[in-house]
Protein backbone atom coordinates (compact mmCIF):
# COMPACT_ATOMS: atom_id res chain seq x y z
CA UNK A 1 0.00 0.00 0.00
CA UNK A 2 1.27 3.07 -1.36
CA UNK A 3 0.04 5.38 1.67
CA UNK A 4 1.03 2.99 4.57
CA UNK A 5 3.67 5.13 5.29
CA UNK A 6 1.69 8.34 5.92
CA UNK A 7 -1.15 6.74 7.77
CA UNK A 8 1.58 5.41 9.48
CA UNK A 9 3.01 8.71 10.19
CA UNK A 10 -0.63 9.88 11.17
CA UNK A 11 -0.75 7.04 13.67
CA UNK A 12 2.23 7.97 15.15
CA UNK A 13 1.52 11.95 15.42
CA UNK A 14 -0.12 11.41 19.16
CA UNK A 15 3.37 10.09 20.38
CA UNK A 16 5.13 12.99 18.88
CA UNK A 17 2.54 15.36 20.35
CA UNK A 18 2.85 14.04 23.65
CA UNK A 19 6.72 14.07 23.93
CA UNK A 20 5.81 17.72 23.22
CA UNK A 21 3.69 18.23 25.61
CA UNK A 22 6.32 16.72 28.40
CA UNK A 23 8.48 19.25 26.78
CA UNK A 24 6.33 21.68 27.76
CA UNK A 25 6.03 20.74 31.36
CA UNK A 26 9.78 20.27 31.62
CA UNK A 27 10.25 23.62 29.62
CA UNK A 28 11.58 25.45 32.69
CA UNK A 29 14.60 23.14 33.14
CA UNK A 30 15.49 24.04 29.11
CA UNK A 31 15.06 20.23 28.15
CA UNK A 32 13.51 19.39 24.89
CA UNK A 33 12.47 15.35 24.45
CA UNK A 34 13.14 14.01 21.38
CA UNK A 35 11.56 11.10 20.35
CA UNK A 36 11.87 11.16 16.60
CA UNK A 37 14.58 8.55 16.23
CA UNK A 38 13.20 5.72 18.46
CA UNK A 39 9.86 6.48 16.21
CA UNK A 40 11.82 4.47 13.33
CA UNK A 41 12.92 1.37 14.69
CA UNK A 42 9.75 -0.50 13.80
CA UNK A 43 8.80 0.79 10.92
CA UNK A 44 12.73 0.22 9.33
CA UNK A 45 12.09 -3.50 10.04
CA UNK A 46 8.54 -4.19 7.93
CA UNK A 47 8.07 -0.53 5.34
CA UNK A 48 9.54 -0.87 2.25
CA UNK A 49 13.13 1.38 1.85
CA UNK A 50 11.18 4.14 0.02
CA UNK A 51 8.93 4.24 2.08
CA UNK A 52 10.57 4.09 5.34
CA UNK A 53 12.74 6.79 4.07
CA UNK A 54 9.29 9.19 3.38
CA UNK A 55 8.39 8.20 7.19
CA UNK A 56 11.38 9.61 8.10
CA UNK A 57 11.89 12.63 6.40
CA UNK A 58 7.60 13.41 7.57
CA UNK A 59 9.36 12.99 10.74
CA UNK A 60 12.28 14.76 10.96
CA UNK A 61 10.83 18.18 9.36
CA UNK A 62 7.74 17.64 11.63
CA UNK A 63 10.15 18.34 14.77
CA UNK A 64 12.12 21.25 12.59
CA UNK A 65 8.82 23.10 11.62
CA UNK A 66 8.72 24.84 14.46
CA UNK A 67 11.98 25.22 16.34
CA UNK A 68 15.66 27.11 15.22
CA UNK A 69 17.48 24.22 13.73
CA UNK A 70 19.02 24.63 10.39
CA UNK A 71 16.39 23.21 7.46
CA UNK A 72 16.77 19.37 6.81
CA UNK A 73 19.22 18.33 9.95
CA UNK A 74 16.88 15.94 11.48
CA UNK A 75 15.03 15.27 8.42
CA UNK A 76 18.39 13.97 6.72
CA UNK A 77 19.84 12.19 9.97
CA UNK A 78 16.78 10.15 10.00
CA UNK A 79 16.54 9.53 6.53
CA UNK A 80 20.57 8.45 6.28
CA UNK A 81 19.18 6.10 9.62
CA UNK A 82 16.13 4.88 7.91
CA UNK A 83 18.25 3.61 4.67
CA UNK A 84 21.12 1.71 7.05
CA UNK A 85 18.55 0.39 9.31
CA UNK A 86 16.25 -1.11 6.45
CA UNK A 87 19.57 -2.67 4.42
CA UNK A 88 20.62 -4.39 7.82
CA UNK A 89 17.27 -5.75 9.26
CA UNK A 90 19.69 -8.27 11.14
CA UNK A 91 20.01 -5.64 13.60
CA UNK A 92 16.52 -5.29 14.64
CA UNK A 93 15.77 -8.94 14.77
CA UNK A 94 15.06 -8.99 18.91
CA UNK A 95 13.79 -6.41 21.13
CA UNK A 96 17.55 -5.91 22.98
CA UNK A 97 18.65 -5.03 19.22
CA UNK A 98 15.50 -2.65 18.64
CA UNK A 99 16.47 -0.69 21.96
CA UNK A 100 19.83 -0.61 20.88
CA UNK A 101 18.35 0.43 17.61
CA UNK A 102 16.50 3.08 19.16
CA UNK A 103 18.96 4.85 21.63
CA UNK A 104 21.85 4.67 18.93
CA UNK A 105 19.47 6.43 16.48
CA UNK A 106 17.36 8.98 18.99
CA UNK A 107 21.02 10.28 20.33
CA UNK A 108 22.23 10.73 17.49
CA UNK A 109 19.47 12.70 15.77
CA UNK A 110 19.54 14.40 18.94
CA UNK A 111 23.43 15.43 18.71
CA UNK A 112 22.41 16.60 15.35
CA UNK A 113 19.94 18.97 16.13
CA UNK A 114 21.25 20.31 19.09
CA UNK A 115 24.82 21.35 17.11
CA UNK A 116 22.57 22.84 14.38
CA UNK A 117 21.02 25.08 16.51
CA UNK A 118 24.49 26.32 18.38
CA UNK A 119 25.57 26.39 15.07
CA UNK A 120 22.69 28.54 14.80
CA UNK A 121 22.21 30.32 17.95
CA UNK A 122 23.56 33.84 17.84
CA UNK A 123 25.42 33.32 21.22
CA UNK A 124 28.06 31.15 22.65
CA UNK A 125 27.44 29.01 25.45
CA UNK A 126 30.12 29.80 28.59
CA UNK A 127 29.50 25.94 29.80
CA UNK A 128 27.27 24.20 27.46
CA UNK A 129 29.11 20.33 27.98
CA UNK A 130 26.75 19.89 30.95
CA UNK A 131 23.53 20.85 29.39
CA UNK A 132 24.55 18.68 26.41
CA UNK A 133 25.10 15.62 28.47
CA UNK A 134 21.98 15.76 29.97
CA UNK A 135 20.07 16.15 26.49
CA UNK A 136 21.70 13.16 25.39
CA UNK A 137 21.44 11.05 28.25
CA UNK A 138 17.63 12.06 28.34
CA UNK A 139 17.23 11.23 24.45
CA UNK A 140 19.02 8.09 24.85
CA UNK A 141 16.99 6.94 28.09
CA UNK A 142 13.22 8.51 26.04
CA UNK A 143 14.74 6.13 23.19
CA UNK A 144 14.51 2.69 25.72
CA UNK A 145 11.20 4.23 27.45
CA UNK A 146 9.44 5.09 24.06
CA UNK A 147 10.66 2.37 22.20
CA UNK A 148 7.84 -0.41 23.26
CA UNK A 149 5.21 1.79 23.05
CA UNK A 150 5.57 3.07 19.99
CA UNK A 151 6.50 0.06 18.26
CA UNK A 152 3.26 -1.44 19.63
CA UNK A 153 0.91 1.17 17.92
CA UNK A 154 2.81 1.18 14.82
CA UNK A 155 2.80 -2.60 14.21
CA UNK A 156 -0.94 -2.49 14.83
CA UNK A 157 -1.36 0.25 12.58
CA UNK A 158 0.89 -1.56 9.93
CA UNK A 159 -0.82 -5.12 11.25
CA UNK A 160 -4.04 -3.20 9.69
CA UNK A 161 -2.96 -1.55 6.87
CA UNK A 162 -2.03 -5.30 5.57
CA UNK A 163 1.79 -4.39 5.64
CA UNK A 164 3.91 -8.02 5.60
CA UNK A 165 5.38 -8.95 8.85
CA UNK A 166 9.01 -8.70 9.49
CA UNK A 167 10.67 -11.82 8.14
CA UNK A 168 12.47 -14.13 11.26
CA UNK A 169 15.76 -14.13 9.14
CA UNK A 170 16.36 -11.26 7.11
CA UNK B 1 21.26 -10.40 -0.25
CA UNK B 2 22.94 -8.41 -3.18
CA UNK B 3 20.35 -7.04 -4.05
CA UNK B 4 19.83 -5.62 -0.57
CA UNK B 5 23.00 -3.83 -0.91
CA UNK B 6 23.27 -2.64 -4.52
CA UNK B 7 19.12 -1.18 -3.42
CA UNK B 8 20.73 0.30 -0.05
CA UNK B 9 23.58 1.74 -1.95
CA UNK B 10 21.48 3.58 -4.48
CA UNK B 11 19.33 4.60 -1.81
CA UNK B 12 22.76 6.62 -0.31
CA UNK B 13 23.66 8.07 -3.87
CA UNK B 14 20.35 9.42 -4.15
CA UNK B 15 20.12 10.65 -0.36
CA UNK B 16 23.28 12.60 -1.00
CA UNK B 17 22.11 14.04 -4.81
CA UNK B 18 19.24 14.98 -2.54
CA UNK B 19 21.21 16.83 0.08
CA UNK B 20 23.31 18.25 -2.93
CA UNK B 21 19.94 19.80 -4.43
CA UNK B 22 18.80 20.81 -0.98
CA UNK B 23 21.59 22.90 -0.36
CA UNK B 24 21.41 24.60 -3.55
CA UNK B 25 17.18 24.80 -3.39
CA UNK B 26 16.24 28.55 -3.41
CA UNK B 27 15.28 29.54 0.17
CA UNK B 28 11.98 30.34 -0.28
CA UNK B 29 11.25 26.47 -0.84
CA UNK B 30 13.01 25.46 2.13
CA UNK B 31 10.34 28.20 4.07
CA UNK B 32 7.71 26.52 2.56
CA UNK B 33 8.34 23.08 3.44
CA UNK B 34 8.93 24.48 7.04
CA UNK B 35 5.55 26.09 6.80
CA UNK B 36 3.84 23.45 5.24
CA UNK B 37 4.91 20.84 8.02
CA UNK B 38 3.71 24.42 11.39
CA UNK B 39 0.60 24.38 9.59
CA UNK B 40 0.27 20.41 9.73
CA UNK B 41 0.52 20.64 13.69
CA UNK B 42 -1.20 23.54 14.40
CA UNK B 43 -4.71 21.83 15.04
CA UNK B 44 -3.00 19.56 16.97
CA UNK B 45 -1.91 22.49 18.86
CA UNK B 46 -5.09 24.76 19.33
CA UNK B 47 -6.59 21.31 20.47
CA UNK B 48 -3.98 20.78 23.23
CA UNK B 49 -4.81 24.47 24.32
CA UNK B 50 -8.46 23.99 24.03
CA UNK B 51 -8.46 21.26 26.12
CA UNK B 52 -6.66 22.88 28.96
CA UNK B 53 -9.07 25.60 29.15
CA UNK B 54 -12.17 23.22 29.68
CA UNK B 55 -9.99 21.38 32.04
CA UNK B 56 -9.68 25.23 33.78
CA UNK B 57 -13.36 25.72 32.97
CA UNK B 58 -14.60 22.65 34.69
CA UNK B 59 -12.22 22.59 37.33
CA UNK B 60 -13.65 26.64 38.27
CA UNK B 61 -17.39 25.33 37.65
CA UNK B 62 -16.70 22.43 40.14
CA UNK B 63 -16.09 25.61 43.13
CA UNK B 64 -19.10 26.42 45.73
CA UNK B 65 -21.50 29.02 45.15
CA UNK B 66 -20.19 30.88 47.96
CA UNK B 67 -16.72 30.70 46.84
CA UNK B 68 -17.95 32.11 43.46
CA UNK B 69 -19.67 34.95 45.18
CA UNK B 70 -16.78 36.06 47.06
CA UNK B 71 -14.33 36.35 44.28
CA UNK B 72 -17.29 38.12 42.62
CA UNK B 73 -17.76 40.96 45.52
CA UNK B 74 -13.96 40.95 45.08
CA UNK B 75 -13.99 41.65 42.07
CA UNK B 76 -16.92 44.19 42.11
CA UNK B 77 -14.86 46.39 44.80
CA UNK B 78 -11.43 46.10 42.80
CA UNK B 79 -13.76 47.49 39.58
CA UNK B 80 -14.99 50.12 41.73
CA UNK B 81 -11.66 51.58 42.37
CA UNK B 82 -10.15 50.84 38.50
CA UNK B 83 -12.91 53.25 37.35
CA UNK B 84 -11.47 56.08 39.89
CA UNK B 85 -8.37 55.51 38.52
CA UNK B 86 -9.29 55.63 35.04
CA UNK B 87 -11.37 58.42 35.14
CA UNK B 88 -7.92 59.96 36.59
CA UNK B 89 -5.96 58.55 33.93
CA UNK B 90 -7.89 60.09 31.56
CA UNK B 91 -7.27 63.77 33.11
CA UNK B 92 -3.80 62.73 32.92
CA UNK B 93 -4.17 61.16 29.43
CA UNK B 94 -5.77 64.63 28.24
CA UNK B 95 -3.15 66.86 29.90
CA UNK B 96 -0.40 65.27 28.02
CA UNK B 97 -2.07 65.47 24.59
CA UNK B 98 -2.68 69.05 25.52
CA UNK B 99 1.55 69.51 26.72
CA UNK B 100 2.80 67.34 23.36
CA UNK B 101 0.88 69.81 21.26
CA UNK B 102 2.39 72.53 22.84
CA UNK B 103 5.77 71.17 22.39
CA UNK B 104 5.36 69.36 19.27
CA UNK B 105 6.59 66.30 20.84
CA UNK B 106 7.50 63.16 18.09
CA UNK B 107 3.83 60.58 18.99
CA UNK B 108 5.29 57.20 19.88
CA UNK B 109 4.78 54.29 17.94
CA UNK B 110 0.88 53.09 18.64
CA UNK B 111 0.08 49.64 19.28
CA UNK B 112 -3.05 47.39 18.42
CA UNK B 113 -3.49 45.03 21.72
CA UNK B 114 -4.16 40.84 20.67
CA UNK B 115 -4.54 39.31 23.65
CA UNK B 116 -3.86 35.39 23.14
CA UNK B 117 -3.47 32.28 24.88
CA UNK B 118 -0.24 30.09 25.33
CA UNK B 119 -0.73 26.80 23.23
CA UNK B 120 2.65 25.34 24.18
CA UNK B 121 6.30 26.04 25.47
CA UNK B 122 9.20 24.55 24.32
CA UNK B 123 13.29 25.04 25.57
CA UNK B 124 16.53 23.73 25.22
CA UNK B 125 19.72 25.37 25.57
CA UNK B 126 19.23 27.58 22.31
CA UNK B 127 15.73 28.24 22.20
CA UNK B 128 13.09 29.26 24.60
CA UNK B 129 9.59 30.48 22.98
CA UNK B 130 6.03 30.11 23.60
CA UNK B 131 3.59 28.91 20.56
CA UNK B 132 0.77 31.25 20.91
CA UNK B 133 -3.29 30.45 19.64
CA UNK B 134 -3.28 33.66 17.05
CA UNK B 135 -1.55 34.45 14.09
CA UNK B 136 -1.56 36.02 10.71
CA UNK B 137 -4.89 35.76 10.89
CA UNK B 138 -5.60 37.51 13.45
CA UNK B 139 -3.24 40.21 12.07
CA UNK B 140 -0.19 39.38 13.72
CA UNK B 141 3.14 39.96 11.98
CA UNK B 142 7.04 38.95 13.20
CA UNK B 143 8.77 41.37 14.94
CA UNK B 144 5.62 42.45 17.16
CA UNK B 145 6.48 42.69 21.12
CA UNK B 146 4.81 40.39 23.57
CA UNK B 147 3.55 41.33 26.77
CA UNK B 148 1.84 40.69 29.94
CA UNK B 149 0.45 43.33 32.13
CA UNK B 150 3.45 45.68 32.30
CA UNK B 151 5.80 43.01 31.86
CA UNK B 152 7.81 42.15 28.51
CA UNK B 153 7.33 38.64 28.09
CA UNK B 154 9.17 38.44 24.45
CA UNK B 155 9.22 39.13 20.40
CA UNK B 156 7.29 37.73 17.90
CA UNK B 157 9.79 35.17 15.88
CA UNK B 158 7.48 33.48 13.18
CA UNK B 159 4.10 33.57 12.14
CA UNK B 160 1.65 31.07 10.60
CA UNK B 161 -2.04 31.39 9.93
CA UNK B 162 -3.11 30.52 13.31
CA UNK B 163 -0.33 30.23 15.62
CA UNK B 164 2.52 32.51 16.21
CA UNK B 165 6.26 31.91 18.09
CA UNK B 166 7.54 33.92 20.32
CA UNK B 167 10.76 34.08 21.44
CA UNK B 168 11.14 34.44 25.46
CA UNK B 169 13.37 37.06 27.18
CA UNK B 170 15.88 34.77 28.29
CA UNK B 171 15.88 32.93 25.00
CA UNK B 172 19.62 33.48 23.33
CA UNK B 173 18.25 35.56 20.10
CA UNK B 174 16.28 38.21 22.32
CA UNK B 175 18.44 41.80 22.54
CA UNK B 176 17.02 45.18 24.11
CA UNK B 177 17.98 48.10 25.33
CA UNK B 178 16.66 48.81 28.48
CA UNK B 179 17.33 51.59 31.40
CA UNK B 180 18.57 50.45 35.06
CA UNK B 181 16.22 51.70 38.22
CA UNK B 182 18.45 54.36 39.66
CA UNK B 183 20.78 55.12 37.38
CA UNK B 184 19.39 58.73 37.10
CA UNK B 185 20.84 59.71 34.15
CA UNK B 186 18.97 56.88 32.26
CA UNK B 187 22.20 55.56 30.21
CA UNK B 188 21.58 52.24 27.97
CA UNK B 189 22.18 48.80 29.00
CA UNK B 190 21.61 45.91 26.68
CA UNK B 191 19.81 43.02 27.40
CA UNK B 192 20.17 40.12 25.65
CA UNK B 193 19.48 35.82 26.15
CA UNK B 194 21.56 33.63 27.11
CA UNK B 195 22.26 29.76 26.18
CA UNK B 196 20.90 27.96 29.36
CA UNK B 197 23.49 25.64 30.53
CA UNK B 198 21.94 24.04 33.39
CA UNK B 199 18.77 22.40 34.74
CA UNK B 200 17.73 25.80 36.57
CA UNK B 201 15.05 28.76 35.04
CA UNK B 202 17.12 30.30 32.25
CA UNK B 203 18.41 33.97 32.63
CA UNK B 204 19.05 36.81 30.56
CA UNK B 205 22.25 39.21 30.72
CA UNK B 206 22.41 42.89 31.47
CA UNK B 207 25.54 44.20 29.97
CA UNK B 208 27.16 47.57 28.91
CA UNK B 209 26.46 48.50 32.92
CA UNK B 210 28.29 51.82 33.61
CA UNK B 211 31.36 50.95 36.14
CA UNK B 212 29.85 53.93 38.83
CA UNK B 213 26.21 52.33 38.60
CA UNK B 214 25.25 51.43 42.21
CA UNK B 215 21.81 49.34 43.06
CA UNK B 216 19.35 50.32 45.03
CA UNK B 217 19.42 49.35 48.24
CA UNK B 218 17.33 46.90 49.70
CA UNK B 219 15.25 45.82 46.67
CA UNK B 220 16.50 44.01 43.46
CA UNK B 221 17.37 46.74 40.48
CA UNK B 222 13.87 46.55 37.69
CA UNK B 223 14.83 46.98 34.10
CA UNK B 224 13.00 48.98 31.97
CA UNK B 225 13.00 49.29 28.16
CA UNK B 226 13.95 52.25 26.43
CA UNK B 227 11.42 52.45 23.63
CA UNK B 228 14.86 52.98 21.06
CA UNK B 229 14.57 50.63 18.07
CA UNK B 230 11.11 51.14 18.24
CA UNK B 231 10.11 47.12 18.85
CA UNK B 232 8.85 47.85 22.62
CA UNK B 233 7.14 50.89 23.90
CA UNK B 234 9.24 52.49 26.54
CA UNK B 235 9.16 51.40 30.55
CA UNK B 236 8.00 48.33 30.41
CA UNK B 237 9.45 45.85 32.71
CA UNK B 238 11.83 43.36 31.22
CA UNK B 239 13.05 41.97 34.83
CA UNK B 240 15.41 42.43 38.37
CA UNK B 241 18.84 42.53 38.27
CA UNK B 242 20.23 39.01 39.96
CA UNK B 243 22.46 40.07 42.46
CA UNK B 244 25.05 42.10 42.44
CA UNK B 245 26.95 43.75 39.33
CA UNK B 246 29.88 42.18 38.36
CA UNK B 247 33.30 44.38 35.61
CA UNK B 248 33.68 42.48 32.53
CA UNK B 249 36.68 40.54 31.85
CA UNK B 250 37.66 44.10 30.09
CA UNK B 251 36.71 46.69 32.98
CA UNK B 252 35.26 48.81 31.55
CA UNK B 253 31.72 47.99 31.56
CA UNK B 254 29.70 45.88 34.72
CA UNK B 255 27.23 42.84 33.71
CA UNK B 256 24.34 41.69 35.62
CA UNK B 257 21.73 38.60 35.24
CA UNK B 258 18.11 39.27 34.86
CA UNK B 259 15.26 37.65 36.42
CA UNK B 260 12.26 37.88 33.95
CA UNK B 261 9.42 39.52 36.02
CA UNK B 262 7.36 36.77 35.58
CA UNK B 263 7.36 33.15 35.50
CA UNK B 264 7.77 32.80 31.99
CA UNK B 265 6.78 29.23 32.01
CA UNK B 266 3.50 29.59 33.50
CA UNK B 267 1.85 32.21 31.38
CA UNK B 268 -1.52 31.27 30.02
CA UNK B 269 -2.09 34.38 27.90
CA UNK B 270 -0.24 37.09 26.18
CA UNK B 271 -0.33 40.11 24.89
CA UNK B 272 1.00 40.90 21.54
CA UNK B 273 1.39 44.82 20.83
CA UNK B 274 0.96 45.06 16.73
CA UNK B 275 2.38 48.11 15.43
CA UNK B 276 -0.13 49.81 13.63
CA UNK B 277 2.47 51.06 11.26
CA UNK B 278 5.28 49.17 10.34
CA UNK B 279 8.47 50.55 11.43
CA UNK B 280 11.67 50.19 10.15
CA UNK B 281 13.03 47.64 12.26
CA UNK B 282 10.01 45.35 11.63
CA UNK B 283 10.70 45.40 7.72
CA UNK B 284 14.41 44.13 8.78
CA UNK B 285 12.99 41.22 10.73
CA UNK B 286 11.25 39.85 7.80
CA UNK B 287 13.91 38.89 5.78
CA UNK B 288 15.44 36.13 4.81
CA UNK B 289 17.91 36.06 7.25
CA UNK B 290 15.31 36.13 10.08
CA UNK B 291 14.68 32.64 10.65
Amino acid sequence: MGWAWLILALATYPWLLGADLASDVFASSSLTLFVSGACLIAPSRRLRRWQAVLFAAFLGFLFEARRPVPDGTVALVLVASVIFLSSNRQLLRNTPGMLRAAVIVNILACLCWYLGAAFLAPVVAVDPFGQFCLQMLVAGLLGVVVLLPVALTQNAAMDRLGVPPAPETP
Amino acid sequence: MDQNRQGARASYVALAIFVALWVLLPSAVRRLNREAFAEFQAPALHLLGKSRDMATFWEKKSRSTEEMAAAGRDLARINAALEIKLNAMDDVRRENVRLREITRYVVPAEYMSVVARVATRDSSSWWQRIVIRKGRNDGIRPGAPVVFGNNVVGRVTAVHLTTSEVDLVTSPGFRCTAYLEGDEQNRIALVNGVAANSLGTAKSRVSVIPHDYTPPAGQPARVFTTGMGGVFPSRLLLGYLDGGTYSTPVGNFKESLLIPSRDLYNLQEVSVLVPLHQNPGEALMQGDQFQ
